[in-house]
């Protein structure tokens, strides 16, 4: 299968790789590996021309898009009912960017339109990257936090905890972030469990590319 | 190391202040006053190479400086004066503690002050020949950046080798770094490439780019860095995606534990138009000063200051905000 990876950084990039092979269970071809956005709301306003792009100029089967949510509205299985938009949280806002764009879109390289899968960070890659390692950082706390007012760990906190320092190199990133995430040896269900609304939709989104597929998905 | 700048009547700050953190990026539109901090910087290292004045010049009104540092200098006061007949800080005075302590403290920071170090880096300089016998450090546009590279080379082995190192990691078509004598005991530096059987590519031809990084290399892996440097521009030549790169190499200087370096931190003030370099430093806006002008005078403002500045950012990209002028440090219209 053919695969694109927008993100925010070079270090999602790199741990996104390892999760959707993971999730998808083999390797996959890249697409289009350059592709990068500078970070929310950059990534929302230049997907429209990156499906525009992938979709006529490539032979992608996929776009995989992945954001952090940093504070903004969680996603929750209350966004996902028929016709549902929550405009403050970023996955629907993702979707609806997605769809808007591919709507009119003529079939091209003989598919109708890219797939899409979308995830979210809670609140950053590094939540992640923390999974089954500390059993603190979850989607739950975060949302707990949310609703108390008070956020259970910050950005900041996060990166100490998985990099040492606030300040980390772009290559200790990546290395941690690649090192972390193959902590789960192609088992990603305790991902799926701390984090079932960003790191879960992001899977349900990629296994439905089976459906959507004739064949296996790789 | 420089805790505070406080200034009256330099030039185009006339009265304002900032606070220093290990590291800096100051931005603000033309003749804020960016570059005149630096300067001030430079007057400091100056007049600390001097037998500091008894007293303080009378209060004209002039120009002054006041400097305040921080731990394990906290107790010293540096300010920098004006003669009556003159416009320009010349004239240094010390607060610091009395007695023979008091004396061998001062006399370290001035010995540190004294290493204070500015760069402008000039693609066209750093692409010369270097002549040898300038090769101990790296002038202030990287004039002698081939023979410096060269005395490393030769006599500072570990430090070529960590250079070079790090050039290659970031400029993947190049092998290694290549210095070769030129005519009039001049030293050529250029790049060799991976592949088409190692050319040599001559310093003229490397991008300017390049040669900017190589040159910001130089001051992140001095076996011997200042206490404080200074850098003009430090986005320059280098493409959007590669400015997280430079901010890594410049925290090098400033967090070298965090890189895994044994080395005392060099203070480091480096000055940007660019918002792609600004959007690097969204989770710490305490590094940020923005350089406001306000007719003919300049102010100084620490962005994490602005108490509004967390929840600005949650829907914008730093860079973005800077642009819209909201956040102040932009040009007047």
């Amino acid at each position: 299968m053919k695969i694109a990876i927008l993100s925010e950084s070079p270090a999602d990039e790199a741990a996104l790789h390892v999760l959707v092979e993971y999730v998808l269970g083999g390797p996959f071809t890249p697409v289009q590996s350059s592709l990068r956005a500078r970070g929310w709301p950059s990534v929302e306003q230049v997907l429209p021309p990156v499906v525009r792009h992938l979709h006529f100029n490539t032979d992608a089967d996929g776009l995989v898009v992945v954001v952090d949510s940093d504070d903004s509205v969680v996603h929750t299985p209350e966004h996902e009912a028929p016709g549902y938009h929550h405009g403050l949280c970023r996955v629907c806002r993702l979707r609806g960017a997605f769809r808007r764009t591919v709507k009119n879109l003529p079939p091209a390289h003989g598919r109708e339109r890219v797939l899409r899968a979308v995830g979210i960070c809670v609140p950053a890659l590094e939540a992640w990257l923390l999974c089954g390692r500390d059993t603190s950082v979850n989607e739950q706390a975060w949302l707990d936090g949310q609703v108390k007012g008070r956020p259970p760990y910050t950005r900041r906190e996060l990166k100490w905890r998985v990099y040492g320092t606030e300040r980390p190199s772009l290559q200790h990133e990546l290395k941690r972030a690649v090192q972390e995430v193959s902590r789960h040896r192609g088992d990603v269900r305790r991902l799926e469990n701390d984090f079932p609304n960003g790191f879960g939709a992001l899977a349900r989104d990629l296994r439905s590319w089976r459906e959507k597929t004739d064949g296996p998905v790789r | 190391m420089i805790a505070a700048v406080q200034f009256r009547n330099f030039k185009a700050l006339r009265s304002t202040g900032v606070k220093l953190a290990p590291f800096n990026l100051v931005l603000g539109p033309n003749g804020s006053g960016k570059t005149s901090v630096i300067q001030a910087l430079l007057r400091l290292r100056t007049l600390a190479a001097l037998p500091a004045s008894a007293e303080p010049p009378p209060d004209t009104g002039g120009p002054r400086i006041d400097f305040a540092f921080a731990a394990p200098y906290q107790e010293i006061g540096v300010s920098l004066g004006c003669s009556a007949d003159e416009m320009v800080c010349n004239v240094l005075t010390v607060n610091r503690p009395p007695g023979a302590a008091g004396e061998a403290l001062w006399e370290e920071l001035r010995a540190r002050l004294r290493t204070i170090r500015a760069y402008l880096f000039d693609h066209y300089a750093m692409a010369a020949p270097g002549k040898t016998e300038e090769r101990y450090e790296l002038v202030s546009n990287g004039g002698n950046l081939a023979a410096v590279l060269l005395h490393w080379r030769d006599h500072q082995p570990a430090a070529f080798a960590a250079l070079q190192a790090e050039f290659v990691r970031q400029m993947p078509e190049f092998g290694g770094l290549d210095l070769r004598d030129g005519a009039a005991g001049t030293v050529e530096l250029g790049g060799r490439l991976k592949v088409n059987g190692h050319e040599f590519i001559a310093a003229e031809n490397l991008s300017q780019g390049t040669l900017y990084l190589l040159a910001m290399l130089v001051l992140v892996f001095s076996p011997a860095p200042p206490a404080v440097v200074c850098l003009e521009e430090a986005d320059r030549g280098m493409h959007p995606r590669t400015l997280r790169e430079v901010r890594d190499a410049l925290y090098r200087l400033s967090y070298p534990r965090d890189a895994g370096m044994e080395r005392a931190p060099v203070q480091v003030i480096a000055t940007t138009h660019s918002p792609y370099l600004l959007d690097q430093f969204r989770e710490h806006p305490e590094e940020v000063i923005l350089a406001s002008k306000q007719g003919p005078a300049a102010t100084l403002e620490r962005l994490s200051d602005r108490a509004d500045i967390m929840e600005l950012m949650k829907e914008t990209h730093l860079g973005d905000l800077w642009y819209t002028g909201i956040l102040g440090g932009v040009p007047g219209e």
